[in-house]
């Protein structure tokens, strides 16, 4: 098996007597889009500032491409979007991004021509505005975060880590950042982001780990992870009001485990017990007109959910994954 | 060391090409240029007019009278430039016609002259001279224009008398030049006034600097840190290389401005002479101490070492805040070491050999502004000023050893500014 991009094993990191990452362990695998999830204060900000070397874990090791996390590690091949965007507001995008390439050893016109390129695939130069010029507080947050964006990428570097990539970026945004990550999965990079949003990491992701507490509840591939998470479930369409006859059935916990109701759809997980025909029978039986009863796969979503919960988030923890 | 650069660079950059920047750059030597010239112009109005001798002399005597006035007014024997007055022998009974003449004269708008005087029977009698012109209201100009004609005739009565010319400018060449020295219980040199406002200048000057850039400093990492953007840079180069960069960068950008300054001056300084010429001002030599290029250097010592104390003392307390609100109350502990420096220029103005004078110029925390202020007043022993640039460097050792680990924990901790018990834990937790 080849190397893991990122090694990560029995790390531990506290702050003033929180734990915020309790003995972590997981490997993301090179050429991945790797989705780390998990509710705010789970840990995710934490591990993602270790793995960057901005912060020193407490105990465990990381190996980056085979390399240690002792101070030295080559940052260059990391490329970083943090969580809260923020760039030097009174600086011209240009020189910020120049600057940004310099941090990470692409000077001179070798990084001009690299601004350049990226500047225009995201749309920020054209025929009608050069962007480039513009202050960045003169951007919309959409544009700053694209900035952003190209700054992490500049360097073309093996390691891409997304905090939070899709939040404030509106559908248009969103597709064309979609678009650049699958682009960047297709040459071989790997890719790290987290996200609360389950349909983005369902869509984009090859693997996940879900951490909650500081810890791992669960990791490997979204096909894995949907074949451990087990169960039966089935999601069915009504083409009628519901009766308290349907309702009585939704209830039955001999037969129902848990429910998601969606208005239209409702997915349902059976009982261990439960049967999908006995519950079509049922259904019929009180009267329903049926119009779609189909057994699925878990959703992401769903998957959260039952594995976080609500108590996901360490007591006294900060907003920060 | 490719990293530290590119933060030295955008820290230096942006700051020099901001307009604030180049604005009060460009104000420095005009600053300059209103402090020297404006009291020369205004202190003109105690001094006669430089082109006094642009008259007519209407001489109704007879006598040579008019002539020798007319030496008298170009600075008499010891003047340098030949006299511009036009003296007229006019017959007592076209005086009148005379003074029209004159009057034209001065009002017309083409090299006008100053103004014209009048010699008659009464002046040669020692009594009365009349003197109409655009300066008659201007008292020093009048007791001038007197005291010219009050020699002149002094020295006719004497060749009356029978003594030779020569003999007459042997006795009446008095020219005496007042050199005024402070004198108090400790003894000053001459010129003292002028070296000691200009060590105040200096140390004002520098006090300003740090105060100035240091604030800069705090809020551009505390600007880093709130708009997040730090966590950027601090995942591409470590938090010490960052301080690093941003003390430099900042220190070049104030540097150069400083250097700016004093060339700017300097040549202000030189063109001082046409300036005043402009305003009709005769140019003095003001005796300001002399820079040596040793002096210079230590200077810059004194400035650059000071302005990493407290760079990096800023710095530390930027890290430590969130928001603007608390940036008067996270600057305050450094802006107090600051105030006690300033307000003992005073006293070290007034007694800068004292005891106390010396020791307040020792400390690392002070040094920066009252040791340029004492080394510029007064000698100041070699052994002294090794002493304290030793302990300036072991000042910024300290300081920087510090601040790197408060910033170090600082730039990631948000929510409320930690007291002075969570400060001590940063520095523990980040040795």
């Amino acid at each position: 098996m080849a190397e893991p991009a990122i090694d990560i094993q029995q790390v531990r990191k506290s702050f003033d007597g929180h734990v915020a990452v309790r003995d972590l362990t997981l490997q993301v695998p090179r050429g991945t889009v790797y989705g780390l999830l998990g509710p705010n204060g789970a840990g995710k900000t934490t591990t993602i500032r270790m793995i960057l070397d901005i912060i020193e874990p407490d105990a465990g090791t990381i190996n980056i491409f085979g390399q240690s996390s002792i101070r030295g590690r080559d940052g260059n091949r990391i490329g970083y979007l943090p969580e809260e965007r923020g760039l030097y507001k009174k600086m011209r995008v240009r020189r910020v991004l120049r600057f940004l390439a310099e941090l990470k050893g692409v000077r001179g016109r070798d990084a001009d021509e690299r601004i350049e390129r990226w500047l225009e695939r995201m749309s920020l130069t054209g025929a009608n505005k050069d962007w480039g010029n513009a202050r960045v507080e003169e951007l919309s947050r959409g544009m700053q975060q694209k900035v952003q964006f190209i700054g992490a990428l500049l360097h073309e570097p093996d390691l891409i880590i997304l905090d939070e990539p899709f939040s404030g970026l509106d559908p248009m945004n969103a597709q064309a950042l979609k678009d650049t990550v699958v682009d960047l999965r297709r040459e071989g990079r790997t890719i790290i982001f987290s996200t609360h949003l389950m349909e983005n990491a369902e869509r984009l992701c090859d693997a996940l780990c879900i951490i909650a507490n500081g810890q791992k509840v669960l990791d490997g591939t979204i096909a894995t992870v949907k074949a451990e998470h087990g169960g039966q479930h089935i999601a069915v369409a009504l083409g009628q009001d519901r009766s308290p006859a349907i309702n009585d059935i939704f209830a039955d916990r001999a037969l129902v485990k848990t429910l998601d109701d969606s208005n239209r759809t409702v997915d349902i997980e059976l009982a261990s017990n439960a049967s999908p025909q006995l519950l079509l029978r049922r259904l019929i039986d009180a009267g329903a007109i049926v119009e779609r009863f189909e057994l699925v796969q878990p959703s992401l979503h769903r998957i959260f959910l039952d594995t976080v919960g609500a108590s996901g988030v360490e007591p006294g923890m900060s907003g920060h994954g | 060391m490719g990293k530290l650069l590119a933060v030295i660079k955008r820290e230096y950059l942006e700051r020099v090409r901001s307009k604030w920047y180049l604005f009060i750059t460009a104000l420095g030597p005009i600053f300059f240029g209103i402090i020297v010239i404006v009291p020369m112009v205004i202190s003109s109005r105690t001094r006669p007019s430089p082109d006094l001798s642009h008259v007519a002399i209407l001489d109704a005597t007879g006598t040579q009278l008019g002539v020798r006035v007319s030496s008298e007014l170009a600075g008499g024997i010891s003047a340098s430039e030949p006299s511009r007055a036009i003296v007229r022998a006019v017959p007592p009974s076209e005086l009148a016609q005379a003074e029209s003449v004159a009057t034209h004269e001065v009002m017309r708008a083409k090299d006008p002259l100053m103004g014209y005087l009048v010699l008659d029977s009464a002046t040669l009698a020692g009594r009365s001279e009349r003197y109409a012109g655009r300066n008659a209201s201007a008292l020093v100009d009048v007791k001038e224009i007197e005291g010219a004609v009050q020699r002149s005739l002094l020295a006719q009565r004497l060749e009356n008398e029978g003594l030779q010319p020569t003999r007459i400018k042997a006795l009446t060449d008095v020219n005496l030049d007042m050199k005024s020295e402070r004198l108090s219980e400790r003894g000053r040199e001459a010129g003292g006034l002028a070296s000691a406002l200009f060590s105040y200048v200096l140390a004002f000057v520098l006090y300003m600097m740090l105060v100035i850039y240091g604030q800069q400093i705090l809020r551009g990492v505390m600007e880093e840190k709130t708009s997040r953007v730090a966590e950027v840079v601090i995942s591409s180069v470590s938090t010490d290389t960052l301080l690093a960069g941003k003390v430099i960068g900042v220190g070049a950008a104030s540097l150069t401005q400083m250097v700016i300054w004093a060339c700017s001056s300097a040549l202000v300084y030189k063109a001082k002479g046409a300036i005043l010429e402009r305003f009709h001002v005769a140019n003095v030599q003001i005796p300001l101490p002399h820079i040596g290029f040793g002096v210079a250097v230590l200077l810059l010592l004194f400035f650059v070492l000071g302005f990493i104390f407290y760079a990096a003392l800023f710095a530390a307390m930027g890290s430590t805040v969130s928001n603007e609100q608390d940036v008067q109350q996270a600057s305050m502990p450094v802006m107090l070491l600051l105030i006690a420096s300033i307000v003992f220029v005073q006293p070290i103005l007034l007694d800068p050999t004292s005891s106390f004078s010396k020791v307040m110029s020792w400390l690392p925390f002070s040094a920066p502004i009252l040791m340029p202020l004492r080394m510029t007043m007064i000698q100041v022993s070699s052994l002294e000023l090794v002493g304290t640039l030793a302990g300036m460097l072991a000042g910024c050792i300290v300081a920087t050893w510090f601040a790197a680990r408060i910033y170090r924990v600082g730039m990631l901790m948000y929510g409320k500014r930690p007291s002075f018990r969570e400060l001590g834990r940063w520095v523990r937790r980040s040795a």
